[in-house]
């Protein structure tokens, strides 16, 4: 180990970094600055099958299967907003830029990339690789159908780039959408080019009763969500647009705009269901009296629970499953009292295969995804 | 056994053609190039289909899948002697999930007979390729298909949340889900827009969605292609992403006009179809603006739609232009480049230009708003010399799209056409990747090979020490 | 003159394969088999023209599949002239492989429907058969014939008639009578008779007419075809306006231009009674008449709508009688009567006819208008008891009498 990590510490001369709080502990941080000496790197952890933990903000380190790694390389030092062409709504921006300071930007020229609404230090690319959507996934879609290019520094080291800077395109297979929600397992994303969306006028919300109504009522709402307090349809457009979509939910438009307060507990879940059953789940957390924020018309719940080895859980995850969902552990305070994904999916076979495609010697992240993949 | 045989034991013989004149009308799809397969079978259900995968694996033949036949890159034309698998008989709507707006679909129904199967709940199916009365959903997953109202809507994949998939072994497998973002690698988003060359899809699972209570149609004249191209950025600039934002030339106008007399201006150098949905609050004001600046661009005259039926030819009117072309000249050789909006009028100008140069016959008809150019060269293959001038001119074309940072394909897909240009867009080592992810599906190189990717893309291998090696 | 049908190579080459023509052929929406496509079609008759595949009883199979709706060519952007590319390739066929069945077939429609004393005797038969009541002991591929209107055991032909000219006629009318229209659906004659003279015209039917061609031309009998149109050609000088009450019928007369000298005199004075009438409501030559509104179905015969782009007229003329139209079929997809179609592709025939039959059935009238015997035999055959089946004209002139 000693002559492999002083080999790997000449690689990554000038990408050492301090160990990143939070992660494991491992005897070698990498913050790379370039795709390829992210690239270099993963090459030579093939050559010697050292495990790669891959790190951004750290805030969705608790989703999949736990990594024990030999290296943590964050994204620290790819920081970058690299090409901002705003008359044609798309943006290159490296994968350690965090949301927040993307989206602030953004905002100055009344744009967004709709990036999820994440913890402080959330990074754009780990968004992407954990495949978050934010709560105006059911205007907007999901983060994925906006990656049109990424540039992914491949398990065993080659810097590949899939996809293009143009908001359609079907030239060649779809890396973009094949990294985005792949966890790292391929390798890092090191770089992405987002399309993004110009922001509507105004936003408002109103109070509504029945968010299944409301769903059915409203046009393309932002978002309908109902919590553990209530359900509120979340509008965008012009204000004539706004007023007229509140008179149609019998409701009035309340002033300001503030998406639901995360919520923080032990356990926390994503139960994600086909939209059209979302009512009838959130009826049975109710029940168990679970806290819970969930995404109408869209078949996203969360939900935090005080423990883990709670039967009920196993109950509804296995109901989700019945239909085609899952229950998936978003975080935990311990790993193996239940499996972070539910049951394997059927295609793991070929998972595995498109994993060894980039990933030969499994390196990257490995073990992350259902089924240990 | 022979393959036939093999294949007629499973199907019966109505479903399995291999009479020569029965290939012979196999023998190409809606664009150039021929290729003929060595039997034709018409399966029904996903097990049928599988079984002739796994019968035509057994015989060493590879399989090329098939809907309508309305591609415009040879995705479907066997590039060498294969078996045709064709999917028009899986036309079955299995389910239509109001609430959750989905419908189970087989691969071989029409794109519009969905929309007219959901009309009723209010919703549709949002892509919509100009052949949509034509296609099937099928083969709109295989090319990821666009259409005008992709540009709000996204194309195909986005509209597609899982597919039943007949893997390279003849194995069924369902990739995606009804929930969001099911666990794993998302094969679903790699399935689509792959051309058949990673497998078979036979169900689809697609999104519904719900038609906007109030539709503005507008039809902007121009005297110069520029000002038109310049209405079409200023529109995306201004922060206003139109349901559509089409553009046809003069020459296309005059031929779709001919066969639809929809009463469009033929005598203007370029038309503008900008289409705005929402409420009706919105729409009005979004109309508005998309007014001014084509006024400000030079507009000549902007006639708004006054009804669903003038909508409604003004569409046909669109829809049918490429099919229009062989009142210009019999054959047609067609691009479907994408460039950043921001450089439409700079590449519009170039390719004229190389039209010009090369003095061939052109017509334009394209999704303007999303930068996805259609530069098609009318002409008379049998003019000796011709094939070859009007290819060198398209490829031209190419050469200055991806130039100015475009791509090689925004919806037709790559197929046979376009492959070997694909090294203009990436890199040995990008091709290399996609050549590993296909045969991480398709081992064997059974499905639709010599598709997508060029010849040799898997041409070199890294060591893992990181020397570059050649492969032989 | 030599009929010039084709298929040319120029005819050929106006087709780009796009295939926007595949979803209004009837053939390949129930099939999904390019085989039996226009597009396909086309493809094999320019194999064949060219000559890389000879014709076997494939090719006749493929043609002899297609049911010659025309849809295809309505569909078409590019304006090929499929129609008459499909009667030019089945008589080339005929010329180069003579089947018996083809002989027979080509002998019943371009000699047999002329010899009046034949269908005359054919009709007193039908008459009696269904006055007995056997009708519906015979086989399937036979249903056409539970369509039947009840038929004379004396059968009347319209054949020499000259209606009483008005006082200062609006114009001359020859009317087509027919051969199996002329025969087994006289009333539809009388109606259409009554209505134009109604408009102030002078109706004649010469003697001296013909059957119009079309099912010969349909099933490659090129000559008899050219034949009867050159007779009907000198049968119908001097009038103002050819009208036919059937609509395969009006749409040959229009395509007389390219089977016989002279023919493009008698196709640009041709009119279908729908088209005919419905002008004469619009510029108050007829009335409309107030009804209760009822709904009535609208049947859309291919060679109607798809050959002759004729589309508002029929629904004109319905609401003109006092009800109101109702659509069946977005796209016009052919009921499978096509002729001699329906004998001699039964299965097809009969899937067609159900489908239409469903489509009725989900609209909700139990009055459908036809404006062609073939289709108006197709539909009472699939739609059985319960419905009223008849041509709009029919409608209309009860209308006026009530």
């Amino acid at each position: 180990m000693t002559v492999l990590k002083a080999e790997l510490t000449r690689l990554a001369k000038g990408m050492l970094a301090d160990p990143v709080p939070g992660a494991p502990p491992v005897d070698l941080t990498v913050a790379p600055s370039q795709v390829e000496d992210a690239a270099a790197i993963l090459r030579f952890a093939s050559t010697v099958g050292l495990r790669v933990l891959f790190w951004g903000g750290g805030t969705h380190q608790g989703i999949g299967n736990a990594v024990a790694p030999d290296v943590v390389m964050t994204t620290h030092g790819l920081d970058r907003i690299v090409d901002w062409q705003a008359e044609d709504l798309t943006i290159v921006v490296e994968a350690g830029v965090t949301v927040s300071a993307l989206e602030a930007q953004l905002q100055q020229r009344g744009q967004t990339a709709v990036l999820p609404e994440t913890p402080a230090g959330a990074t754009v690319g780990g968004v992407a690789a954990a495949g978050l959507s934010g709560w105006r996934r059911l205007r907007y879609g999901p983060t994925r159908d906006r990656v049109l290019e990424v540039v992914l520094a491949t398990g065993d080291g080659r810097a590949v780039t899939g996809g293009g800077r143009l908001v359609k395109n079907v030239t060649g297979y779809d890396l973009p959408r094949l990294a985005t929600g792949s966890l790292g397992s391929l390798g890092l994303i090191a770089r992405l080019c987002l399309k993004l969306w110009p922001l509507a006028a105004h936003q408002g919300m109103v109070h509504v009763s029945d968010p299944e109504a409301a769903l059915r009522t409203a046009y393309r709402p932002l978002a309908v969500i109902e919590t553990n307090e209530g359900s509120i349809v979340y509008l965008a457009g012009t204000l004539a647009e706004l007023e007229a979509q509140a008179e149609r939910l019998g409701g009035r438009l309340a002033s300001g705009h503030r998406w639901p307060e995360p919520l923080a507990g032990p356990w926390e879940f994503v139960l994600r269901v086909p939209a059209g059953a979302t009512g009838r789940f959130v009826d049975e957390i109710r029940r168990n009296g679970w806290a819970f924020q969930a995404a109408h018309g869209v078949g996203e719940v969360r939900l935090v629970v005080d423990s883990g080895d709670d039967e009920r859980l196993a109950g509804l995850r296995e109901e989700a499953e019945t239909l085609g969902g899952t229950l998936v552990v978003f975080n935990s305070p311990a790993r193996g009292v239940l499996d972070p994904w539910g049951a394997a999916p059927g295609s793991a076979d070929l998972q595995r295969r498109v994993k060894a495609a980039f990933d030969p010697v499994g390196i990257a992240n490995p073990g992350i995804l259902p089924g240990g993949i | 056994m022979a393959l036939v045989d093999d294949l007629r034991s499973t199907l019966g013989s109505d479903r399995v053609h291999s009479h020569p004149l029965e290939l012979l009308v196999y023998d190409k799809d809606a664009g150039v190039t021929r290729g003929e397969a060595v039997a034709v079978v018409l399966p029904e259900t996903t097990q049928e289909v599988a079984a002739c995968v796994r019968i035509a694996a057994s015989h060493g033949v590879p399989v090329v899948a098939r809907g309508a036949g309305t591609g415009l890159a040879g995705g479907s034309v066997p590039a060498e002697p294969a078996l045709l698998v064709v999917l028009t008989r899986l036309n079955e709507i299995w389910e239509i999930d109001e609430y959750a707006r989905t419908a189970w679909v087989g691969a071989g129904v029409l794109n519009l007979d969905l929309s007219r199967a959901t009309e009723h709940l209010g919703l549709h199916y949002a892509p919509d390729p100009s052949s949509q009365a034509a296609c099937t959903v099928g083969g709109n997953v295989g090319t990821n298909a666009g259409g005008p109202h992709c540009l709000a809507e996204g194309t195909t994949v986005a509209h597609i949340l899982g597919v039943e998939f007949v893997t390279s072994d003849g194995d069924v497998v369902m990739l995606g889900s009804k929930a969001p973002d099911p666990p794993g690698l998302d094969l679903r988003g790699v399935v689509v827009g792959s051309e058949g060359t990673l497998g078979i899809v036979t169900k689809v699972l697609v999104k519904l969605t719900e038609n906007p209570p109030a539709v503005r149609t507008l039809l902007l004249t121009f005297d110069s292609i520029q000002a038109a191209a310049a209405t079409v950025s200023g529109v995306i600039a201004a922060g206003i992403v139109p349901a559509a934002l089409e553009m046809m030339d003069q020459p296309m106008v005059v031929a779709v006009e001919g066969f639809i007399g929809a009463g469009l201006p033929v005598e203007a150098a370029a038309v503008l179809l900008a289409e705005l949905v929402g409420l009706e609050e919105g729409v009005v004001a979004e109309a508005s603006v998309v007014e001014r600046i084509a006024n400000e661009a030079g507009a000549t005259s902007v006639r708004v739609a006054a009804d669903d039926a003038e909508r409604a030819v003004l569409w046909k009117a669109r829809k049918n232009a490429f099919g229009a072309v062989a009142q210009a000249a019999p054959d047609y050789y067609l691009h479907d480049t994408v460039v950043p909006r921001t450089k439409l009028a700079e590449v519009m100008t170039e390719i004229y230009e190389i039209g010009r140069r090369n003095n061939i016959q052109m017509l334009n008809v394209f999704h303007a708003g999303d930068g996805n150019l259609h530069p098609l060269v009318a002409y008379d293959a049998r003019e000796p010399g011709m094939s070859e001038k009007v290819r060198a001119a398209a490829e031209e074309m190419v050469r200055v799209s991806v130039a100015a940072g475009g791509s090689l394909t925004g919806e037709h897909g790559v197929g046979l056409e376009k492959r070997e240009l694909m090294g203009l867009v990436f890199e040995p080592i990008d091709l290399d990747a996609q050549a590993r992810l296909r045969e991480a599906f398709d081992p064997h190189g059974r499905m639709n090979p010599g598709k997508v990717l060029p010849t040799g893309a898997r041409c070199f291998d890294f060591d893992l020490a990181g020397k570059k090696e050649v492969s032989p | 003159m030599e009929p010039s049908l084709g298929p040319t190579q120029a005819q050929l080459d106006s087709c780009v394969t796009c295939g926007l023509c595949l979803p209004h052929c009837p053939t390949f929406r129930l099939t999904g088999d390019e085989a039996a496509s226009p597009r396909g079609r086309l493809m094999a008759m320019g194999a064949i023209t060219q000559g890389t595949i000879a014709p076997d009883e494939v090719y006749a199979g493929m043609l002899s599949f297609c049911l010659q709706c025309r849809a295809c060519e309505a569909a078409c952007p590019s304006f090929v002239p499929f129609g008459q590319m499909m009667e030019g390739a089945r008589a080339r066929l005929a010329e180069v492989r003579p089947t018996t069945t083809g002989r027979v077939r080509r002998l019943l429609v371009g000699k047999l429907l002329n010899m009046k004393w034949l269908l005359a005797l054919v009709t007193s038969g039908v008459g009696l058969v269904q006055r007995v009541g056997i009708m519906r002991l015979l086989p399937r591929r036979m249903r056409l014939a539970r369509g039947l209107r009840r038929q004379r055991v004396f059968p009347h032909s319209a054949v020499g008639v000259h209606d009483l000219a008005p006082a200062v006629p609006a114009g001359s009318v020859a009317l087509l009578a027919g051969c199996v229209m002329d025969q087994w659906f006289p009333a539809v004659h009388d109606a259409t008779r009554g209505v134009l003279s109604m408009g102030g015209f002078k109706v004649d039917s010469p003697e001296t007419q013909r059957c119009c061609g079309a099912l010969a031309a349909h099933e490659g009998a090129e000559r008899d075809a050219a034949r009867m149109a050159e007779r009907n050609v000198a049968a119908f000088q001097g009038y103002d306006y050819i009208v036919s009450d059937a609509a395969g019928c009006s749409a040959h007369l229009k395509d007389y231009g390219h089977w016989v000298e002279g023919g493009e005199s008698v196709a640009t004075r041709t009119r279908d009674i729908t088209e005919f009438v419905a002008e004469l409501i619009d510029s108050g030559q007829l009335p409309e008449v107030k009804g209760n509104g009822d709904e009535v179905a609208i049947h859309d015969p291919c060679h109607l709508r798809h050959a002759q782009r004729i589309f508002d007229a029929p629904r004109k003329i319905v609401r003109a009688a006092g009800y109101t139209p109702v659509e069946i079929d977005p796209d016009g997809l052919c009921c499978g009567a096509a002729g001699l179609y329906m004998v001699y592709e039964p299965d097809t025939a009969e899937a067609l006819g159900e489908a239409k039959r469903e489509q009725v059935e989900s609209a909700g009238p139990t009055t459908v208008v036809s404006a062609n015997p073939g289709c108006e035999i197709q539909l009472r055959a699939h739609l059985g008891r319960g419905y009223r089946v008849l041509h709009p004209i029919e409608l209309y002139w009860e209308a006026l009498n009530r």
